[in-house]
């Protein structure tokens, strides 16, 4: 399949996801393509960032992943183990190694329960996942989260701000000793100085637990900030994926230069954002024939409307799914 | 229409069930008041009296009055015998004490039974969806149209009367109702996200009902309950009244039998009457007052705006004049002060930035110059004058005109500013026919210029759609047409791209800019990003605690910031010069609370440089230079020596 390609899919990592199509119904026999064949790996330790515009899948990627949506086709390795083969109970017992921080970090947690009942969930339900103390390692958790106080275990949800919340969320993940953390938009929800301090926190976690994630956010700049990788997303496809430094210096693929220029300020000596993209989102019904972004595109031809590009290696490191990649244009 | 189904009580629809997920506002603690306790004080009298009759000195209810102290045939109420006698000379408050304890058993069991199985299905469905959802909904369709009334006079002729015939016959019909209710309630639960952060866990559904849905659901199916019990009982009324009632003596009974002779004695009927009506009107209010712990519309008082005394008037050629405005929000809670002595002023042709943390204060700026308060009962003090017109003080019919003529808003979200039942070509020209003397096709001809001066591609077609039909981008770009109707002097924006992608961000940003300038407009522009202030506002207003602590042009803003919280705000905001995964500055701590703001500086709390002084005395200002800020121990004080 074409517009995406796995040339650049990696050996011995995490996670890796080949060719994930997912599809919703809609009505009139119509087909929601959210997802169509997007593919990408994880290796441990590292941070992939996922970014692209509301309705360009990236919900959908992680989301199928975590096995909240049903996937149509490709598949999800974990750690070697293909997740789509497994049914039931195993695909159940493979949730244990991957958790999921939601973009609303109030809405996140059950309101009528305990922050202690909610932060040890997962060992209620998996039983004792570790060896040694459980109670002091949960304690150890919420430390590192910065919830050590003694009496916040003993309150509700509704008593905490937003950025308190999302650290439960984040300890409530962490317990579990995840292999793949999956965030979904974890800061947008709040406000900048909060933002900064979750950010803060999310990065050294990263290094004090090792942690491998997928950070999926529409923000350009909190993706750079935590991401190693970034991958760029239009309309159920992948457009670019590069190291964080090569994808902000050399942005390739058009709609990727469109997305940087539209960084509020612009200070990446692009040109105005309004040159390099036009026009409205096509609807995911019914997505254009070739490269999905050619309705947008200043540098369309006639080839970008028959033929998929596929994710071709532009430099070492960099991969752009394009007919006609610029980088000075 | 089934014998008892709590879900068909006057107002007490699905939607309301649902309530509980939007949730009252947290940290808020909820009072019962004297109705509720009143309430539930007369429901225990009842139970006590029920349980405990035979060892309380109460008469025998079939003596025929042969005690001591006789209770003549008919005797009124009064002092030998507090409810009156009956037909018989039996001691009507005896019989109302006999009759409470089947009334109370029948409600009981018949509550615990139908709320348990109701809810069971209902929660199951509306957790599940799919078959299981529509199979379940079309059965409690059916079950509620279904007559109770002939299913009773069936099964009595079958089973007979007992208790038992009614308690199961009773459950069955209320199940459907309860079923109904949680099936709603659940069903809006389980979007929310926590729902699919357990089954992320790894939890099975089984625990997501019981642990996740359940504790949620508890609070909403108690109170209906409670109107449920209220419910049985009135059932039980009105049966005994064709005479299909229980065996027992019961107050339905009582009422019929003294109904007969009611024109002359009146208190054989009415004293049962009026324990059952009491009886049921205490049940239905314990299960408004539950509810009201719940549901958000209690929160909202009336509806009330006061106006300070006189102060000072602006110069006269500022678009936008606010002097020393104070808002406060009455609430349950105390008293929120939302704006604390805010002064600005805008000129046309300007773009002013109003920066800050969620809850800071700044829409309620923006609320409080066009007079809009949703909810609460509010006082404003001070000064707002929109082209000359005195916001607060002057006639209604004044203030309106301005608002329609003069003040152009865009909101937020822009699917909730439009009607999405209306085309958006009356949407449009809406504003012009309301306050100008156009006619309708000269509307029109506006509203297609207007469209295309929003850039909207193939206006003629767009303006006979519905918001539904277009785009987010393209709605806003609808709402700021609107905006722009009658070519207003002042255009306030409330966070106009918050909701929006970031590609259409840049383009609405862009677009507002535009129109701003080559119209001349001033321009309000709230948000809670300081890079979107960066490039489209000339001025900036710095939002922290209900007051504004820093003012000036955008530039020195960011090149020279003075105050604490400013510079704390520049420096988390995640930078591109900066190399990623470098530490972001925080600011730790969490804003003031404005019902009872700090003495002295607002940020004393979570300021690095806060000294003694900070805490104690607010820092003063002089409002009048171009760039100002209220701080003791201001930011590159030492660099550049005193100011
Ligand atoms: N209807 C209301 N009843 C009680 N308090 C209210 C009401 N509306 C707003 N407030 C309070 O007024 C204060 C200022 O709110 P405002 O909406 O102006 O903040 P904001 O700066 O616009 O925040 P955001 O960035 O979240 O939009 C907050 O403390 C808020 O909780
Ligand atoms: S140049 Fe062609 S292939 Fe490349 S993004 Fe534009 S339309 Fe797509
Ligand atoms: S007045 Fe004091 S507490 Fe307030 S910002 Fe200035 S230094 Fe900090
Ligand atoms: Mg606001």
């Amino acid at each position: 399949m074409a517009g995406t390609g796995t040339a650049h899919l990696r050996h011995d990592v995490v996670l890796s996801v080949t060719e994930l199509v997912v599809e919703f119904p809609a009505r009139k026999k119509q087909v929601v393509h959210a997802v169509s064949g997007v593919s990408f790996d994880l290796d441990k330790g590292e941070t992939l960032g996922i970014v692209g515009e509301s309705g360009c899948g990236k919900t959908t990627t992680g989301r199928a992943i975590m096995q909240l949506e049903s996937v149509t086709s490709g598949s999800i390795r974990l750690n070697g183990v293909d997740l789509a083969a497994e049914q039931g109970e195993q695909l159940r017992q493979a949730r244990k190694a991957m958790q999921m921080i939601f973009q609303d970090p109030v809405s996140s947690l059950n309101p009528s329960r305990r922050v202690r009942e909610i932060v040890r969930e997962g060992i209620d339900i998996w039983g004792q996942t570790r060896e040694g103390d459980v109670d002091a390692w949960v304690a150890e958790v919420m430390e590192s989260v910065g919830l050590g106080d003694e009496d916040v275990a003993d309150r509700r949800p509704h008593e905490f701000s937003g950025g308190q919340c999302q650290r439960i969320n984040i300890a409530r993940a962490l317990v579990m000793e995840p292999d793949v953390l999956i965030l979904d938009e974890p800061v947008s929800a709040l406000d900048v100085s909060v933002q900064a301090q979750i950010l803060n926190l999310l990065e050294g976690l990263k290094r004090q637990f090792g942690l491998t994630m997928l950070f999926i956010s529409h923000d350009l700049s909190i993706v750079r900030y935590l991401s190693d990788r970034v991958m760029v997303m239009y309309l159920g496809q992948v457009c670019e994926i590069a190291e964080t430094a090569d994808l902000f210096s050399r942005p390739t693929h058009p709609y990727s230069r469109a997305l940087l220029a539209s960084i509020p300020g612009n200070t990446l000596g692009l040109p105005q954002a309004s040159e390099l993209i036009s026009g409205e989102l096509p609807s995911p019904l019914n997505p254009p024939s070739g490269c999905r972004f050619r309705t947008r595109c200043p540098h369309a031809t006639d080839v970008c409307t028959s033929t998929e590009p596929e994710l071709v290696e532009h430099e070492p490191g960099h991969w752009v799914a394009c007919h006609h990649p610029s980088v000075n244009a | 229409m089934p014998l008892v189904e709590p879900g068909a009580t006057g107002a007490k629809t699905e939607t309301e069930a649902v309530a509980p997920i939007k949730g009252g506002n947290p940290g808020q603690k909820r009072r019962l008041g004297l109705t509720f306790w009143l309430s539930a004080g007369w429901i225990f009298t009842l139970v006590f009296l029920a349980l405990f009759r035979d060892i309380l000195p109460i008469r025998d209810p079939d003596e025929l009055g042969i005690r001591t102290r006789e209770v003549a045939k008919f005797e009124s109420p009064g002092r030998n015998a507090c409810g009156g006698g009956d037909g018989q000379g039996r001691d009507m408050f005896a019989r109302v004490v006999q009759g409470a304890r089947p009334a109370l058993i029948l409600g009981l069991t018949v509550t615990i039974i139908g709320g348990i199985l109701g809810s069971a299905v209902g929660v199951t469905s509306g957790y599940l969806r799919g078959k299981v959802d529509t199979v379940t909904t079309v059965f409690i369709d059916i079950a509620l149209a279904f007559p109770g009334l002939v299913l009773l006079i069936a099964v009595r002729a079958t089973f007979g009367n007992s208790m038992f015939v009614f308690i199961v016959l009773f459950s069955l019909t209320s199940i459907p109702g309860y079923a109904r209710i949680v099936r709603g309630a659940s069903f809006a639960l389980s979007e929310r996200d926590f729902v699919d952060a357990a089954a992320a866990m790894g939890a099975t559904k089984r625990r997501i009902i019981l642990r996740e849905l359940a504790p949620n659901i508890a609070l909403p199916v108690l109170s209906f309950a409670f109107i449920g019990f209220a419910l049985v009982i009135v059932a039980e009324g009105g049966l005994a009244f064709i005479g299909l009632s229980l065996d027992e003596t019961t107050w339905g009974k009582l009422i019929a039998d003294g109904a007969g002779d009611i024109a002359r004695h009146a208190h054989v009927a009415l004293f049962p009457a009026t324990v059952m009506f009491l009886t049921i009107l205490a049940f239905n209010l314990v299960g408004d007052s539950m509810r009201a712990l719940y549901s958000p519309r209690e929160v909202a008082t009336q509806r009330r705006l006061r106006v300070g005394a006189m102060a000072d008037t602006g110069s006269g050629d500022e678009v936008l004049y606010i002097d020393d405005l104070f808002t406060a929000l009455h609430t349950p809670n105390g008293d929120v002060h939302a704006v604390d002595g805010v002064s600005l002023s805008l000129k046309a042709g300007e773009a002013l930035g109003l920066v800050g943390e969620s809850g800071s204060g700044k829409t309620m700026i923006l609320r409080s110059i066009v007079g809009a308060f949703a909810l609460a009962d509010v006082t404003r003090t001070g000064t707002v004058e929109v082209a000359g017109v005195d916001m607060l003080r002057a006639e209604p019919a004044d203030i309106k005109r301005t608002l329609g003529t003069q003040i152009g808003m865009v909101s937020q979200n822009p699917l909730t500013a439009l009607n999405p039942v209306r085309l958006i070509e009356h949407q449009i020209t809406e504003p012009m026919l309301v306050h100008t003397s156009m006619s309708k096709s000269e509307a029109r001809t506006r509203a297609l210029e207007l469209m295309q001066q929003v850039g909207i591609p193939a206006p003629e077609r767009r303006l006979r759609e519905y918001p539904h039909q277009l785009s987010g981008g393209m709605r806003q770009r609808v709402t700021i047409a609107i905006a722009l109707a009658n070519e207003p002097e002042l255009l306030l924006a409330d966070e106009p791209t918050t909701a929006l992608d970031v590609t259409v961000q840049d383009q609405i940003l862009r677009l507002l800019s535009d129109l701003q300038r080559d119209r001349k407009m001033a321009m309000v522009l709230v948000t809670h990003d300081l890079a979107v202030v960066k490039g489209f506002t000339d001025r900036v207003a710095i939002v922290y605690g209900g007051e504004v602590i820093e003012s000036g042009p955008t530039e020195q803003i960011f090149s020279n910031p003075r105050h604490r919280y400013t510079v704390a705000l520049i420096q988390s905001m995640p930078n591109l010069d900066l190399p990623s995964h470098s530490e972001l500055t925080t600011i730790e701590g969490t804003p003031p609370s404005l019902v009872s703001p700090p003495r002295g500086c607002r940020f004393a709390a979570r300021c690095p440089a806060a000294q003694d002084i900070c805490n104690t005395t607010p820092p003063s200002t002089n409002e009048a230079s171009e760039h100002w800020f209220r701080c003791h121990f201001p930011a590159g004080d030492d660099a550049e020596g005193a100011a």
